[in-house]
């Protein structure tokens, strides 16, 4: 049948012009990022993309002028402490909350469900008197303590632990495991999948965040990215190329790990939605 | 001996599950459920940093109601969660009616240049549109001078008229390829004997599209739903740093949040700030609620 | 193979492995590099890039006259200088030992009980060093609150007109002949090229622009008193005479932006002028390098015959903050940067800001031809304006009512799209009206 192949030939080459089309106007905004920060300030109006000769010069400048290198380290620590020390509570919750019976963990779960309906923001007035009470305003640590525990976190892991077979922990107990050892040796090494979704979301959120920091953050030397790469609109509004080089940066570790972590960050956002 | 470790052992294994919650239950309610309950004690206060109150019982609530720039926050948050939502949904579900096609090769790719936007975080694609939106030589400007004939200094950013369109515009391309995942997801998921009883049943594309997708993905598009309007009515950092620090022309840019943090962190008044997130709370609990009502959610579950 | 065993042996696996390493790499470097203890005597913030790079050269001169003494000047974004110097007064941190404020957010400091405010007065200071009266008096206004001068100002800020010389010679405009705004309209109808060319640089949807000519009108947003007065008669006239300057089919005015775009819209001919308050005339120096020796200032155009030649825009305030454990040594630097006469000429060299103690306008540095203005001897132009500049008083609530006038700009310049002069007198009047009870709402709620 002729006319078929060539009805499908044709839906074929509009489908991919679509979609074609999409991914342009999906990453133009990425690639003219790219070409900004490799251009002089003179070339940067000049041509809408790269200009003729590459330069270095904003990335030179954001490393001298600007304590970029600072501020990329202060995110790096407090991103990663967050996610790790979120990772370690919420599956050591999770695992009691999926395998264990005990009192008051119908509390716990419920307390925990209507306080994820609250907008965080809603927090963040007694949360500023709580830390400038307990003398953390302006310190890694007043970032990272009240971002600490993820509900989110706990849930997702107790969603994917419900499934360890109770026979294995079992079995574990009998070759004389404690439970630690249980949650240790056999209920992280199943949930690994999840756990690489979880790292990616969580380090995103931490990495992003801007409000929270915005408030308790004064010295410059504290500040993050999302911070840092504020105070440079106002300072260095006409260094775009600066300005375009710090953003790059900033983008670059959470694309990296997303490569690394994109096989499970799919299937964890996946079964998420479709058991949500 | 060995009596004594085995009593060890089985007291161990009844206290684990509660040493396991423990950190988290008690960093839980210090910064979760503490903060809760303080925020509503600290509502009924007007205060001046965290060290001057003055009770005011529902004065802040009373004030909420007659405070024009509230009204304007409220309007303008609204206005953007309607249009974000209802303009990024269906698009993310035709990108991913397009990429569930067989016929595609190369999906991966497609699917992570329409979900790469997303890996940008809000203060980031902020500073990178603020200068895309320049007026005169701002790439999109230039492009759509060369495509439509726009006027080449149109300011999108410092016309109060403009500068909704521009947020939109910009959450649109963040989150579209996002959402479109959750859809591919639940695409992947429906029956495929479904859809070949239905072209057994001499259904049309657009039939089967009606009677099989649309049932098949409907939990996930209300999941959708009712995600992006709890996150579009928390816009903060995409207004606030495009529009340098402030709310923009007018105050079009001025959101729920960004309210919040104006007069907690910059004014200084916490108990009205502890009221402003109340009310963001409360609104946006009851507009979950009838979406849910709306799309049928409860009654399958009854 | 190794490190794979290694990765696997962690039973979290992957991704928390190569956060940990990470973590612990930026953890050690953070150790490596410690925060500097702050060893400095006094600690000063700027928020302005000029005064920053103006005063590099103070430190080493005043550490050099005050043996032990270390200074850290510290560049700081504006808005960081307003909330987060409040929010450190608030939560008792750490807070420099003299700042300078700009004079929109220095009125939101003094807010509160008087013993709460977190700068020094220094009334006294100035009053029995004879400061006082040397300083050009209007300037003292923004800073003061209930009879207490809390911050020492740091200029002027009279207005120019700054123009393409160039350009004006080739299309024959006779600056000398321009004495009223109506005499600049007139030309600028004729040179205007909508979207092509505009006479001057004036905004159509913030309120810096208007400000600078309701002062010189002799109104504004407060009164001495600090009475809420953004709706009188004044700034109805004022706006109403406004708008059609920057909406509407005659206009002459239009705005892109400041930094690189400022630079391409001067250099291309965009802007033919804008308004330039001696901060500014740096500013253009700066930005805009390759104009040198085709512009020129020329005083503001009069509202009427006869009347003020200038305004003001913008200003800044030093304030000593009440933390500050060595005052006396404060006030001996406050004193060396605002108001010795030898620093504050080579200041006026680098920023050319002219410093309000009348007295160092005599020194030379002020007279000199400046190259990049067709050789004008722009201090001499600016400070035989000083005495023309009108006062500007703040409260607590200017950044609000200045929010307000910004709506009320942009509603109007909407409305005489759309309508043209029809009952546009009216609108405008209705709009402030409206625009100054929303303020006055916010003033009233104020408890303290």
């Amino acid at each position: 049948m002729p006319t078929n192949s060539v009805k499908k030939q044709l839906l074929q080459v509009a489908l991919y012009t679509a979609l074609i089309a999409c991914t342009i106007v999906m990453l133009t905004p990425m690639v003219w990022l790219i070409a900004a920060s490799m251009k002089g300030p003179d070339d940067l109006f000049h041509y809408i993309f790269f200009a003729p000769r590459l330069s270095l010069h904003n990335f030179r400048q954001l490393f001298s002028d600007i304590p970029f290198l600072r501020f990329l380290m202060n995110s790096v620590f407090v991103a990663g402490t967050t996610v790790l020390v979120q990772l370690f509570f919420s599956s050591l919750g999770g695992f009691a909350l999926a395998k264990y019976e005990f009192r008051g963990k119908k509390i716990i779960m419920i307390v925990m469900l209507a306080t994820m309906m609250i907008p965080v923001q809603v927090l963040m007035a007694p949360l500023y008197e709580l830390i400038y009470r307990m003398r953390l305003v302006d310190s890694y640590l007043g970032l990272i303590v009240p971002g600490a525990v993820s509900v989110f976190g706990m849930f997702l892991f107790r969603q994917s632990m419900l499934q360890i077979p109770d026979d294995l922990l079992q079995a574990g107990r009998i070759d004389g495991c404690n439970e630690f050892r249980l949650y240790w040796n056999i209920a992280i090494p199943i949930s690994r999948p999840m756990i690489g979704a979880f790292c990616l979301i969580s380090f995103m959120g931490s990495w992003n965040s801007f409000l929270w920091p915005q408030i308790i953050l004064h010295t410059q030397e504290r500040f993050t990215l999302t911070i840092g790469l504020n105070q440079m609109v106002g300072l260095y509004a006409q260094e775009y190329g600066a300005l375009m080089a710090g953003t790059l940066l900033s983008v670059l570790p959470v694309v990296i790990l997303f490569f690394l972590l994109q096989k499970e960050f799919i299937s964890g956002l996946a079964a998420g939605a479709i058991k949500g | 001996m060995t009596m004594q470790r085995m009593a060890l052992f089985r007291l161990q294994r009844k206290y684990a599950p509660y040493l396991f919650v423990t950190p988290f239950i008690v960093l839980f309610l210090l910064f979760g459920v503490y903060p809760l309950i303080k925020s509503l004690v600290l509502a009924t206060y007007i205060t001046s940093g965290p060290k001057s109150h003055l009770f005011v019982g529902l004065e802040n609530f009373r004030f909420l109601l007659s405070d024009p720039d509230f009204h304007k926050a409220v309007r303008n948050t609204t206005v953007f969660a309607f249009f974000s939502v209802f303009l990024q949904l269906p698009l993310s579900l035709g990108l991913a009616l397009l990429l569930n096609r067989e016929l595609v090769k190369g999906r991966d790719f497609f699917r992570f240049s329409f979900f790469s936007p997303h890996l940008v975080g809000q203060v980031f694609v902020a500073v990178l549109f603020s200068v895309i939106f320049i007026p005169q030589f701002g790439l999109l400007n230039r492009v759509l001078h060369a495509v439509t004939g726009l006027a080449l200094d149109t300011k999108w950013l410092t016309n109060p008229s403009l500068v909704m369109p521009a947020l939109i515009l910009t959450s649109l391309w963040m989150y579209v390829g996002f959402n479109m995942i959750y859809f591919l997801a639940a695409l992947q998921a429906v029956d495929r004997e479904l859809y070949d009883a239905a072209q057994v049943d001499g259904a049309s594309a657009f039939q089967q599209f009606l009677h099989v997708t649309i049932p098949g993905i409907r939990p996930v598009a209300v999941f959708v739903m009712v995600l992006s309007t709890i996150g579009s009515f928390q816009l903060f950092e995409l207004p606030y740093v495009m529009l340098g620090n402030s709310s923009g022309p007018e105050g079009a840019g001025l959101t729920v949040v960004m309210y919040l943090y104006n007069n907690g962190f910059v004014s200084g008044d916490l108990g009205y700030a502890s009221a402003i997130g109340w009310s963001l709370a409360l609104g946006v609990l009851l507009i979950s609620l009838v979406q849910m009502r709306f799309t049928g959610t409860w009654k399958r579950e009854e | 193979m190794h490190l794979k065993s290694i990765i696997d042996s962690f039973p979290f696996g992957k991704a928390p492995f190569i956060l940990l390493v990470v973590t612990l790499f930026a953890g050690g470097w953070l150790l490596f590099h410690p925060i500097p203890e702050n060893v400095a005597t006094l600690r000063f913030w700027t928020f302005a890039k000029t005064h920053y790079n103006a005063y590099q050269q103070i430190a080493p001169v005043f550490e050099a006259k005050y043996p032990g003494t270390k200074l850290d000047i510290q560049l700081v974004h504006g808005d960081a200088v307003t909330t987060r110097l409040r929010s450190a007064f608030w939560a008792d941190l750490d807070v420099p030992d003299l700042v300078e404020v700009e004079i929109s957010s220095a009125g939101s400091f003094f807010r509160g009980p008087i013993d709460d405010v977190g700068f020094v007065d220094l009334t006294s200071w100035l009053k029995e060093s004879g400061y006082y009266d040397r300083i050009v008096q209007t300037r003292f206004a923004p800073y003061s609150n209930r009879g207490h001068i809390f911050g020492m100002p740091h200029d002027v800020h009279p207005v120019m007109l700054a123009y393409r010389r160039d350009i004006f010679e080739a299309e024959g405009v006779d600056v000398s002949k321009i004495e009223t705004w109506d005499d600049f309209i007139r030309e600028g109808r004729r040179l205007t090229r909508l979207n092509e060319r505009y006479m001057i640089e004036l905004s159509d949807s913030g309120a810096s622009n208007l400000e600078m000519f309701l002062f010189q009108r002799d109104g504004g947003y407060f009164d001495a008193d600090g009475n809420l007065i953004m709706d009188d008669e004044t700034a109805v006239k004022t706006v109403t005479w406004y708008i059609p300057l920057v909406a509407g089919p005659n206009r002459i005015g239009s705005d892109l932006g400041s930094g690189r775009v400022f630079t391409q819209a001067i250099e291309q001919g965009y802007f033919l002028s804008f308004i330039c308050p001696d901060w500014r005339s740096k500013i253009a120096e700066v930005d805009v390098p390759r104009m040198a020796g085709k512009m020129a200032l020329m005083p503001l155009p009069a509202v009427e015959p006869g009347a003020r030649r200038t305004s003001t825009w913008g200003g800044t305030m030093l304030g000593i903050t009440k933390r500050c454990e060595n005052k006396d040594l404060a006030w001996e630097l406050a004193k060396h940067m605002y108001l010795d006469p030898e620093e504050l000429a080579q200041r006026f060299r680098d920023t050319n800001i002219l410093p309000p103690l009348r007295d160092a306008w005599d020194h030379e540095a002020f007279k000199e031809p400046r190259p990049y203005w067709s050789n004008q001897p722009i201090g001499t132009l600016y400070a035989e304006l000083a005495d023309q500049v009108p006062s500007q008083y703040t409260s607590p609530f200017i950044a609000t009512a200045k929010d307000k006038m910004s709506e009320v700009i942009s509603a109007c310049a909407a409305y005489y799209r759309a309508h043209g002069d029809k009952d546009f007198e009216t609108y405008v009047r209705t709009r402030l009206k409206q625009a100054a009870e929303e303020v006055r709402t916010y003033m009233r709620r104020d408890f303290n």
